[in-house]
């Protein structure tokens, strides 16, 4: 990629990016950073400093977490590591503003807006992402190599997006159902008064209802639905999570990863699979995987209908990521 | 490539066969995602395989399935290795699915006992490959590096 044509210092910015890159690669972090950031004084306009920059220090941020690889557990992150991951938006931002078309910048993003927990935000810095990457490729790029990446990036956020929803909704039902608790208790209270008061104008008469027996009653009656509205929340929330949890249809999975598909691309033989996966195996083998015919990938074409199914499907269902 | 590849595809093959394998296959283990083991029945009254049960060692390479597995014939007291032109003796196969030419990422690792065992059930041949004490002296690569020649593809 070419570096714009307008600079201040351009050759000692360049210098110092060198000297960033040697540091990245011997993995001192902290080092590349500071010598992106004295490459971006003598030249604010490069937008690859900034990708750099922000690649440097999402790497710091990993670092520092204990279990960067699991993406399973929620890791709790140091007011140092937010202040990476802002500080990797606002480079990943500015980065954009000088190079539109900015795959590794959109890749950045993606990864420091999960990591914040902004699924919605980094979704679609992702697909942006997984745009470029597509676009390269078809250019004759290199982002052959990025697209696996990325599309598991896409994946992630997906998830990330569907439980943020899935908990509103489930604490959303938590209200009823605690709403509903509250009714029923004062319900209890009305009819135990009731009772009193009956109890009371009764007096005169001699055969009077027996009153700590009756509100024992009542009191276990509403018990008993309390309970019993308690119990339909439970099961509720367990069809919401775990009931459905079971069944991923075939028509949404990859056959080479067995993952839901992010970008579905059909060969000729009308058999569907995943961009990034298919691409792997035909940097292997350049042959169709059901029929063993030439395949290449300029034979691909996209398949829109069922990548609307299957983001629909994800969207209603993100812990298919994981299934 | 991110190293989770096989990993992921191989736990999702896990869940998929848990319970759920076809007639004359059954799991043996699968303890972490580079060599499980399988048994394998010839169902039919083949009186080459009849009351048998052969075991089936997977090797996974952190490409699978890019890169086709590993798959030999381990044998034990009452484990043999079925006899058939195609299998040496040591329990290597001769199958171009296996190979790197023949393999292609949908097979899996049920699709791939499903093969073995229709080609045990087409074979009428009690013998070994030729050569087959040969190779078995003298062959020290890995399976997927040799090149067998494939002559007949029908067996």
């Amino acid at each position: 990629m070419a570096g714009p044509e307008v600079n201040i210092d351009r050759g000692k910015s360049l210098l110092l990016k060198d000297q960033g890159n040697k540091c990245f690669q011997a993995g001192d972090y902290a080092g590349a950073e500071a010598l992106y950031t004295k490459a971006i004084n003598h030249d604010p306009t490069n937008p690859l400093l900034y990708t750099n920059r922000a690649m440097s220090l999402l790497s710091l941020s990993k670092k520092g977490s204990s279990e960067p690889q699991d993406p399973s557990a929620i890791p709790v992150l140091t007011p140092i590591q937010i202040e990476n991951y802002e500080k990797v938006i606002a480079d990943s931002l500015s980065s954009i503003r000088l190079h539109a078309e900015n795959m590794k910048a959109y890749y950045f993003l993606a990864q420091a807006q999960i990591a914040l927990h902004r699924p919605s935000e980094a979704l679609a810095s992702a697909k942006e992402a997984h745009r470029l990457c597509v676009e390269e490729i078809h250019k004759g790029g290199k982002g052959a190599s990025s697209i696996g990446p990325i599309t598991e990036l896409v994946l992630r956020c997906k998830k990330e997006a569907w439980e943020a929803k899935e908990k509103e909704r489930l604490d959303a039902q938590g209200g009823l159902v605690r709403e509903l608790q509250v009714l029923l208790e004062k319900e209890r209270d009305r009819r135990v008064e009731e009772l009193h008061s009956q109890a009371a104008t009764e007096m005169t008469d001699g055969e009077g209802v027996n009153v700590p027996v009756e509100e024992q009653k009542i009191t276990e009656e509403y018990a008993r639905k309390i309970e019993e509205v308690r119990n339909m929340g439970v099961a509720a929330g367990t069809v919401g999570e775990e009931g459905k949890r079971r069944n991923v249809p075939d028509w949404c999975i990859d056959d080479i990863t067995f993952s839901v598909m992010v970008d579905p691309v059909v060969t000729k033989t009308g058999q569907s699979y995943d961009r990034s996966s298919l691409m792997e195996h035909l940097k292997r083998t350049p042959t169709d995987p059901l029929t063993r015919e030439p395949l290449r990938m300029e034979d691909l074409r996209p398949n829109l209908a069922l990548k609307e199914a299957c983001d629909e499907f994800l969207e209603q269902n993100g812990w298919a990521v994981d299934w | 490539m991110a190293t989770g590849f096989a990993t992921k595809r191989l736990s999702k093959e896990l869940s998929k066969i848990h319970g759920n394998l076809p007639p004359g296959i059954t799991l043996v283990s699968a303890e972490g995602f580079q060599e499980w083991l399988l048994d394998i029945q010839v169902l039919d009254s083949n009186p080459l395989y009849m009351n048998q049960t052969y075991r089936l060692k997977f090797k996974f390479s952190p490409s699978y399935p890019i890169e086709p597995p590993e798959v030999t014939f381990v044998s034990s007291p009452d484990r043999p290795i079925p006899m058939h032109p195609h299998i040496y003796s040591n329990g290597i196969i001769c199958l171009d699915l296996l190979g790197q030419q023949g393999w292609s990422p949908v097979q899996n690792v049920e699709s791939v006992c499903m093969s073995l065992q229709s080609m045990l059930t087409g074979n009428t041949k009690n013998e070994r490959p030729e050569g087959d004490a040969n190779f078995v002296a003298n062959n020290r690569r890995r399976p997927r590096d040799i090149d067998f020649y494939y002559h007949d593809n029908t067996v």
